[in-house]
């Protein structure tokens, strides 16, 4: 269909033009939709098209802006090594944490991602001298030109641009369509010679390294940073945008992390309720619209229902 | 280092190790025949603490009885939520995928951490340790108070229980079987799912007990769900998944080193569990014991 | 083989549970009522917006509802008195900083505020700290105890009503240093706080008593729920003392473990806070007796007609008499109330300007804040706890007021901190 290809051209450009016109708060929520939605997508890569239960996402998102920020702080390395750095010091941890969790399947995978993430947690929020604690990192000293709200937000739109695409390009490449093959019948994709544990481990390092970048992209905003950005609930966040936006569909991700971010700074301006009120949308969400809005939409329109596949039938396998 | 100071750690640690093994076992127990990682398990654990808060206020905070009395009724007024959630909620996703099931169980730890803070407010709670239970064991230079005694008695009666479901009634047959493989149950003409809803609520009244039983000594308030569950993944991960000896055995482990690391390693206590997590899921990354009974 | 889901299903579980949750309303207490909203008393020249971030809900949000309370008595008292009136504008961060901080944005930039309050939470204190100081805007700090926040981090745009670690140490060492206890064993919540504490206590005490030792420290995870372990091996050690520093709801615990293994009779112990009254009264009788602690507020002690007042303005409000959190709300907005009749205007700067060196009377004493570093010097209180015969809680007994100029560290000491 024509029109799905145009819409996120459309997105871009209408993103491109906005900022003269918007508030600065509104640029700011913006560029923090844009970081989030580059972690959400991430997630994805490997939840929704590796059909690996990655519980505990928000991991690398932390190291990935614990490493930036402790480079940037306690360093005299150069920006650019920083940025550089965040993002591999995830891949890494992602390295290390796939290596044991590859080795299981479905929940089993997903129960060791979760243990071995808060063990990570654990380490962060135990090394004070290095991390702060639980006090965090405050100040980090990014380059004088990311103080502007314009330059936040044009920054954070085109990483995130960049990354969707070579996100994009990765999943239509032939390694891309080995892991959804992976996802949608491991024990045929095995017995065609596919080596199943080392390609999931590729795309868990890969999924890794972008929640990294969007780990540096946060610091870039933010400047600050601390352990409940690598907590639980955090990672249990972006599930439920990736859940909200379709876990099927490339861009749904993105509009979850939109949709939930906006809405959690819109209802926390009404109640002091608003986990409530995220508990009643996942509720309704998992029982009515399991496939997300996206997914919805796709199958409505299209018919195909979108990379529908097999996905989780054999999340065990 | 006396022998007394050291036998009373050891004897602490396993009441620990007991009380992991109360709130855990429900856990790896939905696990296993489910299949569904109970996110809620921590929400139902809480809930239990707050019931017995309000048992034993509404039978008068000195009343000694009131004790005994939650300890009976708040796990059952769980259980009860647990059926309705498993009948009302959880069973329109069966069919669904894992992560699915997960999220349900997930929004349901966001709605009950919010709606306990709508019924019993946000300041510290507390309930009295029961007269008979005040103060020390000594015995042979071992000093317990005589609350862990009581841990120490009710843990193995959970698992003696737990044993006698599994392996004498019919239900918990099939559970064993489902757990160890459920296609076969389901080809033998047996409707797996129908024991579902006994497990869950089984499931949730052992969170209930766990926060019961818990409630004389911790301080009751918010977040104390988020801060039982983790350990309790952790012990049910290293245990084996869905295996409840595993998990006993687990769960008396790190018991045991942990109070063996509060004594030798004050310093560094709180790294010794996660240095056991980490050595034994090195050893083995599948847990201790496999998925079958 | 997906089941097709029903409303029918659905709607029938909704009622059983609302059914229950109303049940179980009943047996639980109800949320105290709100009055607060300073509107229709009139007569104040200033108006003013004030952005409230706090833990109002989370494992902090005892401290937060306490200190929400504390604020709004503070702005309907500030109205009636003519002073300026206060427009709160309330928002929750659930205990997660990174929440605070874009709470703090979306006040500044979407609700043009550019006076903030709050938070219980240190990293989201020092968080919203920071953006104050980049985007000029007015940070008081009424709940975190973070010694950072006016001292390594401080600047000119934020301030602290509450005491901080360093002047809890120091407190705690002023005392200790007076008791013949020699070798002495520290403990606590293994977190910020809880190092910065026992650590600030440790340093002062070794300056102001050269002869004490430490036997050994232990560290328990934020959160822990069987402390006998603990207690266990520092019986085993047999120190003179004990000094603990634990977060809130842990010292809570930690009390009912002492009590439950009678530790408290065979070895003084020292908590900081352990004799405030929000770890107290959750008690009940079952707190341990005999146990010291410093605190920033006693609702009891020194007996005047301010604490009286306050303490029943407060148990009117929310059913209770208030611990030290409900007293920093309401300082918090006396001395800003007060700063602004003193700046005659609601400008930001000059708030700043009147704040520095502004003193007030307070409940525990006349309160200065501090012109170099922006930290309210206020007297402290010391007691230990003890059995009332006609309360349902343990209170204190042997208080003391600890003068502000005892535990507070020089000037010298905090701008050194922040030349680093």
């Amino acid at each position: 269909m024509q029109l799905r290809r145009i819409i996120p051209w459309i997105m871009l450009a209408v993103l491109l033009v906005l900022p003269p016109v918007l508030p600065r708060y509104y640029l700011y929520l913006l560029a923090s939709i844009f970081v989030i939605a580059l972690l959400a997508t991430s997630l994805n890569f490997i939840l929704g098209f590796g059909g690996l239960l990655q519980l505990h996402h928000a991991v690398f998102f932390g190291v990935g802006a614990y490493t930036f920020s402790i480079l940037l702080l306690k360093t005299p390395l150069p920006f650019v090594v920083a940025v550089v750095a965040g993002p591999v010091a995830a891949a890494f941890t992602a390295l290390l944490i796939g290596w044991f969790c590859v080795r299981s399947r479905g929940l089993y995978f997903g129960m060791l991602t979760l243990a071995l993430g808060q063990l990570v947690w654990a380490v962060i929020f135990r090394w004070s001298a290095l991390t702060g604690g639980d006090d965090g990192l405050h100040g980090i000293p990014v380059p004088e030109v990311f103080n502007s709200l314009k330059t936040a937000y044009y920054v954070t739109l085109t990483v995130l641009t960049v990354c969707l695409a070579v996100l994009y390009l990765i999943l239509k490449s032939p390694f891309g369509l080995t892991l959804m093959a992976t996802r949608d019948n491991p024990v045929r994709s095995e017995s065609v010679g596919i080596n199943i544990r080392r390609h999931r481990l590729a795309a868990f390092v890969i999924a890794g390294f972008f929640a990294g970048i969007a780990g540096v992209l946060f610091v870039l905003v933010e400047k600050s940073v601390s352990p409940s950005l690598l907590s639980w609930s955090k990672s249990a966040e972006i599930m439920i945008m990736c859940l909200l936006g379709g876990l099927t569909t490339f861009y749904g991700p993105a509009l979850g992390a939109g949709i939930i971010v906006f809405l959690s700074m819109k209802v926390g301006t009404y109640t002091e309720y608003w986990l409530l009120v995220l508990g009643i949308i996942l509720l309704v969400l998992v029982l009515v619209l399991p496939q997300g809005i996206l997914g919805f939409l796709a199958e409505k329109y299209s018919g195909r229902g979108g990379d529908k596949g097999g996905w989780g039938k054999d999340a065990s396998g | 280092m006396d022998a007394g100071a050291l036998g009373s750690q050891l004897v602490l640690g396993l009441s620990r190790g007991m009380l992991y093994f109360i709130v855990a076992a429900g856990l790896t127990l939905v696990f296993g025949v489910l299949r569904i990682i109970n996110f809620a398990h921590g929400s139902f654990y809480m809930l239990g603490a707050f019931l017995s808060f309000t048992v034993t206020e509404m039978m008068g905070k000195q009343n000694p009885n009131g004790f005994w009395l939650a300890l009976v009724v708040a796990p059952l007024v769980v259980a009860a939520f647990s059926i309705m959630i498993e009948r009302g909620l959880l069973r329109f996703v069966y069919g669904q995928e894992h992560l699915i099931q997960m999220l349900l169980t997930y929004s349901l730890v966001l709605i009950f951490g919010d709606l306990v803070k709508m019924v019993w407010g946000t300041e510290f709670k507390s309930v009295s340790v029961p007269g008979i239970f005040i103060g020390n064991l000594s015995l042979a230079g071992i000093i317990i108070p005589v609350y862990y005694v009581f841990m120490l008695v009710v843990g193995p009666l959970v698992a003696l229980g737990l044993w006698l479901f599994l392996t004498q009634t019919v239900t918990g047959k099939i559970c064993r079987a489902t757990a160890t493989d459920r296609q076969m149950v389901d080809v033998l003409g047996i409707n797996s799912t129908r024991v579902f809803g006994t497990v869950f609520a089984l499931g949730g009244w052992l969170a209930g007990l766990g926060g019961a039983l818990m409630a004389p000594m911790v301080n009751i308030g918010m977040g104390m769900d988020t801060s039982m569950v983790v350990y309790a993944f952790l012990v049910v991960v290293v245990g084996g998944l869905g295996n409840i000896w595993g998990t006993l055995i687990s769960a008396l482990i790190l018991g045991v080193a942990e109070a063996l690391g509060v004594l030798f390693l004050p310093n560094l206590a709180i790294v010794v569990p996660y240095v056991v997590i980490g050595i034994l899921l090195i050893i083995r990354p599948s847990g201790l014991l496999k998925s079958v009974w | 083989m997906r089941k097709r889901f029903n409303l029918h299903y659905l709607a029938w579980t909704v009622i059983v549970m609302l059914v229950f949750g109303v049940l179980l309303t009943g047996c639980g207490q109800a949320t105290p009522p709100n009055n607060s909203g300073a509107a229709g008393s009139g007569g104040s020249k200033f108006k003013v917006k004030v952005g409230y971030i706090d833990s109002l809900s989370g494992p902090a949000a005892a401290y937060g509802k306490s200190t929400e309370a504390g604020i709004k008595i503070a702005i309907d008292e500030v109205a009636k008195a003519g002073g300026p009136t206060i427009e709160l504008v309330e928002r929750d961060d659930s205990f997660k900083p990174d929440l605070a901080e874009a709470s703090a944005k979306e006040l500044v930039m979407n609700q043009n505020i550019d006076i903030l309050v709050g938070t219980i939470n240190s990293a989201s204190a020092l968080a919203v700290s920071k953006y104050a100081k980049d985007n000029k805007v007015l940070f008081i700090n009424s709940d975190s105890m973070s010694e950072k926040i006016t001292g390594a981090q401080g600047h000119r745009y934020v301030f602290s009503i509450v005491g901080n670690t360093a002047m809890i140490g120091k407190a705690g060492a002023y005392q200790m240093s007076k008791m013949p206890y020699k070798r002495y064993w520290l403990a606590g919540s293994d977190y910020e706080f809880g190092h910065s504490v026992v650590n600030s206590v440790w340093t002062n005490l070794q300056q102001m008593k050269p002869d004490v030792q430490k036997i050994n420290e232990s560290w328990w995870r934020v959160g822990e729920s069987d402390f006998s372990s603990y207690i266990n091996a520092i019986r085993a050690a047999k120190p003179d003392a004990v000094y603990v520093g634990s977060g809130g709801g842990d010292t809570v615990a930690f009390l009912k473990a002492i009590n439950q293994s009678g530790l408290n009779k065979e070895v003084p112990i020292f908590i900081h806070a352990a004799t405030d009254h929000d770890s107290l009264r959750p008690l009940g009788q079952d707190a341990p007796e005999g146990v010291y602690g410093t605190a920033f507020y006693f609702n009891y002690f020194p007996d005047n007609a301010m604490t009286k007042s306050f303490g029943e303005a407060y148990k009117k409000v929310t059913g209770n008499y208030p611990g030290f959190a409900g007293l920093n709300g309401y300082l918090t907005i006396k001395f800003l109330a007060a700063a602004i009749d003193k700046a005659g205007s609601t400008d930001k700067e000059k708030i700043i300007d009147a704040l520095e060196g502004l003193s007030l009377d307070t409940p525990v004493g006349k309160g200065t804040i501090r012109k170099e570093d922006h930290q309210l010097m206020l007297p402290m209180v010391f007691g230990k706890t003890v059995k009332s015969a006609n309360l349902p809680y343990l209170i204190t007994t042997d208080n003391v007021l600890i003068p502000a100029d005892k535990i507070m560290p020089s000037v010298e000491e905090v701008l050194k901190t922040r030349k680093k």
